[in-house]
């Protein structure tokens, strides 16, 4: 007799397809007209019956050409159904929904998802992901949403890890592991459907993670190539060879890289036509730029990815050797620019630096830079010849030239969490304006002497938040992309941290904080609707039609970073109260009778 | 039309209830009518001493109690199904039996009241072959948190097989594996089910001996003894219901 012990193997390549044929209970086959596919994302914003995509299409411009509700109607706009997010794990709703044929797909804080009846809210599956104890996401229990492909659901978790669920039954199809969450790498982002691959990124800047992105077969989660985004790290092609991302040390000078941040923890947009996938990567790691002299890419860097082998196009680095945490995270929105008397396929990005972008999308030239908040101190404008920022000298002193560990502190504007954080502005076909949920704070910041040690905070740096005004922290602000010229600001006492969503109905929907989705004009401004929601909302506005009737969706429920890490922002927020609801919104039937 | 197929569908039921009638449980269970249609509806069921479970009278521990299945003089068994009556999740097991598997399990399970655990084999006329026995217990098994769930270390351990085989003098090999699993029934607020759902035992070439389904009424890190006609190494391999993978080896 011998005793055996075996250390299983989590992740290795079992054929989930045998795994399927196994289980007893009978499993329903997703009829044909029921299964994504990756044209129907491609075109998921010529289509107001669903959304299937995260940013309502590629092109993450989160616009609708549902016109029912409107400046007219846009008073009747009720309650259809609400869901709660349940238990004790209310807080952090950042979810967007995806629907599609009648069903409604959800994410919720603490890696949870749902399929609901889009209809009456009524659910019809769960999965609650069973999390260890040691993770370790730096900016609450977040998730921002799934994709949908082919007859899945797919969405990442808190400890750094892929699921793919049946859409019909919510049966785990297959699980694959990202990176090592004890390490201190998380997930909070919605994956990406791309040329038929799941894309994918990873989260843990703060704790000197190695930011990457992957692309799986959606079927499987098998890997098909991966792409660190560091320069001197080395990358999988699909073939399997490795190529080096940029060259070792060519804008990082000392052994930092090795741990060099850069997470791309937000996903990103797509060009079908291009075949290119558009991400943003995050600050460099530590925060102390004092010890990691040179550019550092591709950190706090837009990237262009060949969709086919994951190699970097182009990039743009908003903010060379960032010592602010100006993570270059922030969404590329696609769009089409007059420019010059020619159409240019163009991307804008509002940086969490407090300038606006927009860059030509097939080869990263920049076209225009402009400030979309009134307080920028680390920069005076961006060259746009070489595409660099004009610095200020806005940088923390290095702890070396001083007693003690700590350097010369500065305060420095925008503030870390940025002119605009995660939540991604609307561009309205219908205006041409692109729609920023921007914030006015400012930051002191200093540095510390700092070494990696596996798991921890890798960060070199102290810090506290403050608001720059008295009466307002949040803007949302209506940007000419052609101009760089403000149109309208509507100012909100706390920050904003929820997604915008336009229509052709002539609205802006955006939540605020103080729990209120709203809808303003979307030529002024002017308040035309709200609702409040009990909690606050840092979720994601969407719309579609059903029935005949146009619908609005949004996760309220408070938190995200804002309460982690907002210093003296806290006593503005820390009154809001929890709750975790999805509200779906649709115009009174008697109003609908009275319009037909 | 409608009314038609809600006719038949009314005698269909009353012909079901009918059989029912006639298959009186000898344990005198209160859940049988409940077990009978949803595991046995429309099935010929038999009564028989020659399926045995052995259990303790009186569970000592809640969360595992221990039993064992055994079934002599009964050809062309094809499956075999432990259910607990009165349990919130009442299936512990279900597998397939065949020439290299004996009808022949080991296994620990949750008790959430006194109830009978019963073992259900059929042929392959279909005829299901039915034996039991009552556990009195102090209850609540399914509905407390597994050990794991206060474990912030859980998770390095998810998934260790620990497995051993013997010769018997009959020529049987018995396997016997403990499989390191929270194996939580969701019963329990903010704790999400969780738990070990498939199990495939294998030969050395990769051929499936037989095949597992499991629920979370199965104890916290399942222990399981099979009865092997087959000589040779057995691989275990299987997935819990969130995707992990479990995969382990075993030498005679």
């Amino acid at each position: 007799m011998r005793f055996t012990r075996t250390r299983s193997m989590m992740a290795a390549g079992a054929s989930s397809a045998l795994m399927a044929a196994a289980l007893t209970s009978g499993t329903v086959v997703a009829s044909d007209n029921n299964v994504v596919t990756q044209q129907m994302i491609n075109e998921d914003a010529m289509h107001t019956d669903r959304v299937t995509s995260y940013g309502m299409g590629p092109h993450h411009q989160r616009y609708s050409s549902l016109d029912q509700i409107n400046h007219d109607t846009v008073s009747g706009l009720v309650p259809a159904w609400a869901f709660s997010f349940g238990g004790e794990q209310q807080r952090g709703q950042e979810t967007q929904a995806l629907i599609h044929e009648g069903v409604m797909y959800i994410t919720g804080s603490y890696s949870r998802m749902w399929a609901l009846d889009a209809k009456s809210g009524e659910m019809l599956w769960s999965y609650e992901h069973r999390l260890p104890d040691g993770i370790s996401p730096c900016c609450d229990v977040v998730n921002r949403g799934a994709a949908i492909y082919d007859d899945l659901v797919i969405f990442g978790t808190l400890d750094a890890m892929m699921v793919a669920v049946d859409r019909e039954t919510g049966r785990v199809r297959w699980r694959e592991k990202i990176a090592d969450y004890q390490a201190g790498y998380s997930y909070t982002a919605a994956p990406l459907i791309a040329n038929d691959l799941l894309i994918h990124g990873n989260s843990g800047g703060e704790f000197g993670a190695v930011g990457m992105v992957t692309a799986r077969d959606p079927r499987t989660g098998e890997m098909v190539w991966e792409r660190p985004v560091v320069e001197g790290h080395v990358g999988t092609l699909p073939d399997g060879s490795e190529s080096m991302t940029g060259e070792l040390n060519a804008t990082w000078e000392g052994e930092t890289w090795k741990q060099g941040g850069g997470a791309p923890w937000l996903g990103g947009s797509y060009d079908p036509e291009l075949n290119l996938i558009y991400i943003g990567t995050g600050n460099p790691a530590p925060w102390n730029a004092h010890a990691r002299p040179g550019d550092n890419l591709y950190t706090s860097t837009r990237l262009a990815l060949d969709a086919d082998t994951g190699e970097i196009v182009w990039h743009y680095q908003p903010t060379p050797n960032d010592h602010w945490d100006y993570d270059g995270v922030n969404e590329m929105v696609l769009f089409d620019l007059d420019y010059d008397g020619e159409t240019v396929k163009a991307a804008a990005t509002a940086d969490r630096n407090g300038f606006f972008y927009v860059l030509d999308r097939e080869n990263g030239a920049l076209l225009s830079a402009t400030k979309f908040v009134n307080e920028v101190s680390w920069a005076e404008g961006v060259d746009l010849e070489t595409g660099r920022p004009i610095e200020t000298g806005n940088r923390p002193g290095n702890p070396a030239d001083t007693e003690g560990d700590e350097g010369e502190s500065v305060v420095a504007r925008p503030a870390f969490l940025g002119g605009k954080n995660w939540n991604h502005m609307s561009y309205s076909q219908r205006t041409g304006l692109f729609y920023i949920p921007s914030n006015e704070w400012e930051m002191e910041i200093w540095n510390e002497p700092v070494t990696y040690r596996r798991g921890a905070a890798f960060l070199g740096a102290g810090f506290t938040i403050k608001p720059v005004y008295d009466d307002k922290v949040g803007v949302m602000r209506a940007m000419d992309p052609k101009t760089g010229e403000i149109k309208f600001e509507v100012p909100n006492r706390t920050p904003l941290w929820s997604s915008v969503l336009t229509t052709a109905g002539g609205l802006v929907f955006y939540g605020t904080p103080e729990g209120y989705l709203k809808a303003i004009c979307d030529e002024t401004g002017e308040e035309m609707w709200k609702f409040q929601t009990g909690s606050g909302v840092v979720g994601q506005p969407v719309t579609w039609e059903m029935d005949g009737e146009q619908y609005i969706t949004v996760a309220s429920g408070w938190g995200g970073a804002v309460p982690l890490w907002g210093g003296e922002i806290g006593p503005l927020v820390s009154h809001i109260t929890q709750g975790g609801m999805m509200w779906t919104f649709k115009l009174a039937d008697i109003q609908t009778a009275a319009a037909r | 039309m409608n009314k038609l197929i809600c006719l038949m569908a009314g005698v269909c039921l009353c012909l079901v209830g009918v059989a029912h009638a006639a298959t009186e449980d000898p344990m005198r269970s209160p859940g049988w009518r409940i077990i009978e249609q949803r595991f046995f509806a429309d099935q010929t069921v038999v009564f028989d001493d020659r399926v045995q479970v052995l259990a303790p009278q009186s569970a000592e521990d809640t969360f595992a109690v221990p039993g064992f299945v055994r079934v002599d003089g009964i050809e062309d068994i094809e499956r075999l199904v432990v259910i607990t009556d009165l349990n919130p999740i009442q299936r512990v097991l279900e597998m397939d039996i065949n020439d290299a598997v004996k009808p022949a399990v080991g296994f620990r399970f949750k008790v959430q009241q006194r109830t009978p655990v019963r073992a259900a084999v059929q042929t392959s006329d279909g005829t299901w072959y039915l034996g039991g026995t009552w556990v009195d217990a102090a209850g609540g098994g399914c509905t407390a948190p597994s050990t794991a769930s206060a474990d912030p270390d859980w998770a390095n351990r998810l998934g260790e097989v620990d497995a051993a085989l013997w010769a018997r003098d009959d020529g049987i090999q018995r396997l016997k594996t403990r499989l390191v699993h929270p194996m939580d029934t969701g019963l329990v607020d903010n704790i999400p089910a969780f738990y070990l759902e498939t199990l495939e035992l294998l030969d050395e070439k990769g051929d499936v001996l037989t095949s597992l389904s499991i629920q979370a009424a199965m104890s916290e890190n399942p222990v399981l003894s099979f009865d092997l006609a087959v000589d040779g190494p057995v691989r275990l391999q299987g997935r819990d219901n969130q995707g992990n993978r479990i995969r382990g080896m075993v030498e005679p």
